[in-house]
């Protein structure tokens, strides 16, 4: 099979998964355990007579069997991309401005640090798989593994502690101070005071992941006889490292970022959360509390889908960079 | 392909930087310059969320902070004991002043003269009546309990409200917990059309409001500004703005206050309210209780809408209820639930309203007594007939096994379902718990779908709510239980008809003793509400109510009205810069630390192509 088919079976299968991922989003909205009027009236919903909630459920379509037709009007209204007004936590808004205007805090906080993560990441990976056992090797692998392993929302608190509480070099919470009325590039340097404690968390936090892969995926490379072809031609072993083995080791890793800014959108809740900062997480978390189901419905409905999308990406990226996938 | 490739780098850094360049631009372009010197901004921190600013929507905490912050009432809450006191009425209504008419049925009511709505519109009587009759003909069903008995509520002048029903009533002076809103901009608008609007909109100079701030900015979820309004009529407040800051944990909220950034941190849980308790420049305050958590019993047995009942029969018989309440140790809930900060709860009209609280006497049912709970439960014929080590229903019955429901919300409601089921068991009485969301809770609580369940309420300063809610005809409404009985139902509906004040106490006293003796709810505690603020660098708080002799006990901000907000003003000693400072290196700074990464990475790219093209050569 041939480029075109290889790609053409991508972009079906990813399509599929995404018709999957609509259906499924209806269906786990619907068997949520609760009344959507009662939510609604925030549970005064006992003082609404009988005929009011009847003309709620007509209003939101609620009174049509769940199949075809609430099923119906919902593909309908996704392909539309009218995801409908949210509920509580935003009355009368529509669901795709409250997520649009979520989405640029998250595309900066999250996709700044997975940028500053992968090319961290990424270059210590190689160093340490190059220089394996060595003291730089042993040291970015504990700190990597420490860091990895430990929860973002813990991390974060302790940076919390050190920088703010106790030397007072950063704000904790917000994305920009309440209040003031900076301008120009104070207002900048406000935004980046308060971006920095959440970026410094996830980026931190992110490195392990890169670190692990590209250092293990080296060291596999490393191992295999066409670099010990090259090192017998007498390639220096700068070169050896950058031509030969850096090109090929880096293809699980370019798998990796590419769905690592796929999940760009899902926000990163716990540090959001920690922070306060109003990005995606934290409107993920608000609806979940509030139980705004339309808002949550939209919001995992993005994030899925820009899940899959990266995942498409990486999907053909990889068969440009390893011809031997297309061929599988 | 590798100068593509560097070319890209180049491009992706670069757009990076204009990016955050764009983005600080944009953001500076809606700010608008400081004029002068840096308004007196007090900012207060809290973790619930303020969703809506319409007044006849509001629910919240913070939504009635707000309410109290920018409209007024006709009769506010005093600030000793929030009894009625004149507010946008100039006195009190009596027969000797005239305000009340000899059969008790007609109320004429002095309104203040030259307030005005923060659009210059003048306030007058109308817009009162009209707010009421609003309340009345939409029926808005969370506001009507306030206006009984309404014949008419008209405005003959600007300075005069006439207030005519068909009982006498003691209504006005409850008073009635509604905030006057102006007719100019609500007269036209149907139900429909209020229920959706949003109220604020500043460029309209919306809302329009009477009190003492006025809503100015609004990042939903993040944060609010209210800026002073200094031609207020009970005087000009001392600050020009109040933020409210949301938080999303309470965590960082109190390492803000210590840092500094905020001045005030409302809703503090026990453990960190421990850590905050004697730091410098710290003041904590334990507020008074407004608010208790009850565990209720499934009472609808007699009922029409109780024919789908499911609640366990035994539960209908008094022994039962009154012994699993003697088997609850209420210090100990107290003690490990709130970890102290609380107090036994005794009846549903809080203790801080110390005029209408009834306290049990000798005669009070024993706490935490396992011993004699067991011995009732003998005594009334619950024996263990089958000898599956659980109590049957006297004659051989079923087991006494009960469905007992818990909030998830509630952490504290979980922790004490656990406690009080441990001692329940201890009865021989089995219980299943579940966890389970309001809505779900609201589901079985409305279908009476359910054994025990543990919820909590927090009362208007008057008692005629929260009384009403085990009269009979609150069934499926706001009652808990369904509890009913005739002769409850006939003294709520005296306490509404009283001749005086002391005549009233007796009857909601009579009242609460009913209750605690017939246990259709056993009410846990009464909980605190912790507050910490920078005494460092403010001064002048305000108590509500007034604090016993420890200092405890008065609310500083979250009031029943507005005091602190009106006399909140820096601190005359110590050296803290007044209003939240604002940590972060300077912008100088930044543009050289990006520079620097920009010219890092250039050189790395620089000096890697000039060696790949050394390798070629």
């Amino acid at each position: 099979m041939g480029t075109r088919g290889y790609v053409l079976r991508k972009v079906v299968q990813a399509l599929l998964t995404l018709v999957a991922v609509v259906v499924f989003n209806f269906f786990l909205f619907r068997i949520l355990p609760a009344d959507p009027v009662a939510l609604l009236t925030r549970g005064a919903g006992a003082q609404l007579s009988p005929e009011e909630q009847a003309e709620l459920r007509a209003d939101y379509g609620l009174d049509q069997p769940l199949f075809p037709g609430q099923f119906l009007d919902f593909m309908g209204d996704t392909l539309r991309l009218d995801f409908g007004d949210s509920l509580i936590l935003r009355p009368n808004e529509s669901v795709v401005a409250v997520f649009v205007e979520a989405m640029w805090p998250t595309i900066l906080l999250v996709g700044l640090s997975t940028v500053f993560s992968t090319i961290i990441g990424v270059v210590l990976g190689i160093y340490s798989g190059w220089r394996r056992g060595g003291k730089l090797d042993v040291s970015s692998m504990g700190v990597s593994l420490v860091l990895y392993s430990m929860p973002e929302f813990w991390l974060g608190m302790l940076l919390i502690l050190l920088f703010s509480t106790t030397l007072g070099w950063f704000p904790a919470s917000g994305h920009e101070s309440v209040g003031s009325d900076l301008t120009g590039l104070d207002r900048l340097a406000d935004v980046l005071n308060h971006l920095f404690l959440p970026l410094l968390t996830l980026t931190l936090a992110y490195i392990g992941e890169f670190y692990l892969v590209m250092r293990s995926s080296l060291l596999d490379v490393l191992g295999e006889d066409y670099i010990q072809t090259a090192r017998a031609k007498g390639v220096r072993e700068k070169f050896v490292l950058r031509r030969h083995a850096v090109r090929n080791a880096l293809l699980p890793t370019i798998t990796l970022i590419a769905l690592s800014f796929g999940f760009v959108l899902g926000g990163a809740i716990t540090v959001e959360y920690v922070f306060g900062y109003q990005g995606l997480g934290l409107l993920t978390y608000n609806a979940l509390s509030a139980r705004d189901y339309p808002l949550l419905q939209g919001v995992f409905l993005f994030a899925s889908a820009a899940v899959i999308v990266m995942n498409l990406v990486a999907d053909l990226v990889y068969g440009y960079f390893d011809p031997r996938v297309r061929e599988a | 392909m590798r100068t593509t490739r560097r070319a890209l780098a180049i491009l992706v850094a670069a757009g990076m930087l204009t990016g955050l360049g764009l983005s600080g631009s944009a953001l500076a372009q809606d700010a608008s310059p400081s004029a002068g010197e840096e308004p007196l901004t007090f900012i207060v921190g809290l973790t619930n969320n303020m969703v809506t600013v319409n007044p006849l929507r509001a629910i919240e905490t913070p939504e009635y902070e707000l309410l109290s912050m920018q409209y007024n009432l006709l009769f506010g809450f005093s600030q000793d004991d929030m009894s009625a006191v004149p507010s946008l009425a100039t006195e009190i209504p009596t027969e000797e002043n005239g305000g009340v008419s000899a059969d008790g049925l007609t109320w004429t009511i002095k309104i203040r003269d030259g307030v005005t709505w923060s659009d210059g519109e003048p306030l007058t009587a109308a817009d009162i009546a009209f707010t009421y009759n609003l309340i009345l003909d939409q029926n808005w069903s969370t506001f009507t309990n306030y206006l009984p008995f309404t014949d008419s509520i008209t405005a003959p002048d600007d300075t005069t409200l006439l207030w005519k029903t068909t009982e006498p009533s003691i209504a006005p002076l409850i008073p009635p917990w509604i905030y006057i809103l102006p007719e100019h901009v609500f007269g036209d608008m149907s139900k429909d059309e209020i229920k959706k609007y949003e109220n604020f909109d500043p460029e309209a100079g919306v809302p329009v409001t009477s009190g003492p701030f006025r809503l100015v900015e609004w990042n939903k979820d993040e944060d609010w500004t209210l800026e002073a309004n200094k031609d207020y009529f009970e005087g000009a407040p001392t600050l020009d703005r109040v933020i409210f800051k949301r938080y999303t944990n309470a965590e960082t909220m109190v390492q803000d206050l210590r840092a500094g950034e905020i001045d005030f941190a409302e809703s503090i849980p026990v453990e960190l309210f421990r850590s905050l308790e004697g730091q410098e420049g710290i003041q904590t305050n334990v507020g008074g209780s407004f608010s208790y958590s009850q565990m209720s019993f499934n009472q609808c047995y007699v009922q029409k809408s109780c024919e789908q009942s499911t609640g366990h029969p035994a539960l209908e018989d008094l022994e039962v209820r009154q012994a699993i309440a003697m088997a609850i140790d209420k210090e100990n809930l107290v003690e490990r639930v709130l970890g102290g900060y609380g107090t036994p709860g005794t009846t549903i009209v809080v203790p801080t309203t110390t005029f209408w609280h009834w306290e049990p006497g000798a005669d009070a049912l024993p706490d935490g007594d396992i011993e004699a709970a067991n011995a009732k439960l003998d005594a009334a014929g619950y024996e263990d007939s089958d000898g599956d080590g659980v109590r049957n229903m006297p004659g051989g019955g079923e087991n006494l096994d009960f469905r007992f429901i818990v909030r998830t919300e509630s952490p504290d409601g979980v922790k004490a379902g656990k406690l009080i089921t441990g001692w329940i068991d201890q009865l021989g009485i089995t219980t299943t718990t579940q966890a389970v969301t309001d809505s779900k809770l609201i589901d079985a609580w409305l279908a009476s779908d359910y054994d025990l369940y543990i919820w909590g309420w927090g009362p208007d300063p008057d008692p005629d709510f929260i009384l009403s809610t085990f009269t009979t005809d609150q069934c499926g409404s706001w009652s808990d239980t369904c509890y009913s009985n005739p002769e409850y139902d006939q003294l709520y509906e005296e306490q509404r008809t009283p001749e005086s004040p002391e005549e009233r106490q007796g009857i909601v006293h009579e009242m609460q003793q009913i209750l605690y003796e017939q246990v259709p709810e056993v009410v846990l505690w009464y909980d605190n509400d912790l507050q910490a603020w920078r005494s460092d660098r403010w001064e002048g708080f305000q108590f509500q109510p007034k604090p016993d002799e420890n200092g405890d006990g008065g609310y500083a901000l979250f009031q029943y009205g507005n005091f602190s907000y009106r006399n909140i003003k820096p601190a005359s000693t110590g050296a803290g810069a007044a209003g939240g400072g604002s940590s972060g290196i300077p912008a100088a700074v930044w543009i050289g630390i990006i520079a620097a990464v920009v010219v890092v990475i250039g050189g790395v790219m620089f000096a890697r192509s000039r060696g790949d093209d050394e390798d070629k050569a």
